[in-house]
């Protein structure tokens, strides 16, 4: 092998110089932040724009002469479980394990399906405790959560994208993940505002958009996780 | 790597000399084409210099720089291929597969068409199949590192590697050798 291509190639990297450990973590904590604050930020102006003068909905009309009142616990019940669940898909979708690879594609499968599964199931089952929650609410069909979702969600979308960079193995996959991860962080924003557990809304509403944003990240991670050949 | 994650830029000489001749030689088998695996060599060692920063401390490095090899010489088939559709070139004949009628000895001509045939016949072999075969027998990669690189399980690599050594050993056969 030549001195020449050594030199070379050594003199290529020194032209371009690429941030350390240390820079990576401080770019990716800045990161992270302007995530959180993007996906807040959409949700205030979500609340802002339907009229809300508070973001945490406790109850609401479900047909005039009828209300239904969310009780406190069930929301933190709720809440709660879907920021664990949404704790863990960001764990799955940005940690890698010990390769520089990624996780397996069953890993990243099994979590394509058992996010937006337990999601469901976690609201469900809290809401079983309460009849009333499950009822049927023909004013909301759940549009209005499907687009608090996908507004919450791009920002966190995007960062996560930005902080995983490549991946050279399964981009299409990896990023279908992150799609979804950025969706369980929705999820919690339209758990807090949503009052409705009825199950066609919830798969309208809730459910749709992490499959939206799984696909969004699919075609994002294809073209931006996977090296190119510049 | 570890060394130069943190920021040891004298590190990343010692990792060329590490990786670059595995590289070369996985990428040359692959591409048949010195000077584009010497480019996609390159490109693969100042990819994982961009990446430097992200390096997980404690993880295998050779699969990472077969996966990045790999999906950089993808991409660079799939150019080549539309740019010959575009300039609709003739396929280039392969001067390297053409024998070579003054060698003498039976033995030795029997031999170059051997693995002339073998090598035809590698390269005919499905890329996942042709990967998996090369990355275990040619890199001397585990089966967890070549599922590793190829993105897949291990039983997914034995096997395509197993589907790879079926078909090598029928040229075997077919040319009266030892399978």
């Amino acid at each position: 092998m030549s001195a020449e291509l050594r030199a070379r190639v050594l003199a290529a990297a020194t032209a371009e110089p690429s941030p350390t450990r240390a820079a990576v973590r401080r770019r990716n904590m800045l990161i992270g932040m302007v995530a959180a604050a993007s996906g807040i930020g959409a949700f205030v102006i979500f609340a802002v724009l339907m009229s809300e003068s508070h973001l945490l909905r406790l109850g609401g009309e479900v047909v005039p002469q009828q209300r239904l009142e969310r009780p406190v616990w069930l929301v933190v019940a709720t809440v709660g479980g879907a920021l664990g669940v949404a704790a863990t898909a960001v764990w799955l979708a940005l940690g890698r394990g010990r390769s520089m690879l990624g996780r397996s594609p069953r890993w990243l499968l099994y979590g394509g399906v058992l996010i937006p599964v337990s999601l469901l199931v976690w609201k469900v089952s809290c809401s079983l405790a309460f009849g009333d929650a499950m009822v049927a609410w023909p004013e909301r069909p759940g549009e209005r959560c499907l687009s608090l979702s996908l507004l919450v969600a791009v920002g966190p979308l995007l960062s996560f994208l930005a902080i995983r960079r490549h991946a050279p193995v399964q981009p299409a996959l990896n990023g279908a993940v992150i799609g979804f991860a950025a969706g369980a962080c929705a999820w919690v924003a339209a758990d807090l505002w949503c009052p409705v557990a009825y199950v066609p809304h919830l798969l309208l509403g809730h459910i749709l958009p992490l499959f939206v944003l799984a696909g969004a990240g699919a075609l994002l991670g294809r073209t931006l996780l996977s090296l190119r050949h510049r | 790597m570890e060394r130069y994650a943190r920021g040891d830029e004298a590190a990343f000489g010692e990792l060329y000399d590490a990786l670059a001749p595995r590289l070369l030689g996985f990428l040359r088998k692959a591409t048949r084409d010195a000077c584009a695996a010497e480019d996609l060599m390159q490109l693969t060692l100042l990819h994982m210099h961009r990446a430097r920063g992200s390096f997980i401390s404690g993880a295998p490095v050779l699969p990472w720089a077969f996966a990045i090899a790999r999906r950089l010489m993808t991409d660079h088939a799939r150019r080549r291929r539309v740019e010959q559709r575009l300039f609709s070139e003739a396929a280039a004949d392969d001067d390297r597969m053409a024998y070579e009628p003054t060698a003498a000895a039976d033995d030795v001509l029997h031999a170059r068409r051997l693995e002339v045939r073998l090598r035809q016949r590698i390269e005919a072999l499905p890329e996942l199949q042709r990967t998996a075969y090369r990355l275990l027998q040619q890199e001397g990669l585990s089966l967890k590192s070549a599922a590793e690189v190829l993105g897949t399980s291990v039983t997914a690599v034995k096997l395509r590697a197993h589907r790879a050594y079926v078909a090598l050993r029928a040229v075997l056969r077919e040319a009266g050798e030892p399978s």
